[in-house]
């Protein structure tokens, strides 16, 4: 539900930079970007199955 | 390197991140490999990289928006860069199909390196950012076509990501579609 969230907010955020306010379009990209460090981070702590 | 040449350049770079969106559909549902969450974190990488050339086909070029590009893409490499370590025990198969030899996540870790070798190739040229009287400058149908064309692949990663995961959180290793999974 995660990445749907994100690439929603992604898609919306491009449509913003195509059509929007350009600092509406940047304040928006930030936005994201911490959403996907956040993200990363939270999956960092999964445990590995190594395929070996 | 004039304007109008940099934002053909931008809408040829959207239309390199349509492809290799387009190619990560193709493996999944070709060889039917869903994407682990590390995998689909560098796939949105690859969208939030298209932020910036749409920003310069819509108002022109301009240093922050490459800065945005180089951001997204320096983070991308560090995603790609972990699922790389990850697998890089001797004996260790990988994860999913080695595509021309590499796995996807290797091939995701050089295209971002190459994103910011030409991000930082392109920054080079000053006259783009000079002021030609034509500002925002009008995109033309090729880069329209383009801009138009990532936003649908990002679209379409919504829908996929909604039946790969469900409404829950993403599985760590996933095999089957769960919002598929009751009608199969």
């Amino acid at each position: 539900m995660e990445f749907t969230v994100l690439f929603l907010a992604v898609t919306v955020v491009m449509l913003v930079a195509w059509r929007g306010p350009r600092s509406l379009a940047l304040t928006l990209f930030a936005a994201v970007l911490f959403a996907s460090v956040a993200t990363y981070l939270h999956h960092a702590t999964d445990a590995l199955k190594l395929s070996f | 390197m004039t304007r109008a040449f940099a934002v053909t350049l931008n809408a040829t770079g959207l239309y390199a991140l349509a492809l290799v969106l387009a190619a990560a559909f193709a493996a999944q549902l070709l060889l039917h490999e869903l994407p682990c969450p590390l995998c689909l974190l560098q796939r949105l990488q690859f969208t939030v990289l298209a932020i910036g050339p749409i920003l310069n086909i819509r108002w022109g070029p301009r240093p922050s928006h490459y800065a945005l590009s180089l951001l997204a893409a320096a983070i991308g490499m560090a995603y790609s860069t972990r699922q790389v370590l990850l697998h890089i025990m001797p004996g260790d198969a990988g994860y999913g199909t080695a595509l021309l030899g590499y796995h996807y996540y290797t091939l995701a870790l050089i295209g971002f390196a190459a994103a910011i070798v030409l991000l930082a190739a392109i920054l080079l040229f000053d006259r783009q950012f000079e002021p030609d009287g034509a500002t925002p400058p009008v995109a033309n149908a090729f880069a329209r076509a383009a801009v138009w064309l990532v936003i649908g692949l990002t679209a379409l990663n919504v829908v996929s990501t909604l039946l790969e995961c469900g409404f829950g959180a993403c599985a760590e290793n996933p095999v089957v579609y769960e919002l598929l999974k009751g009608g199969s």
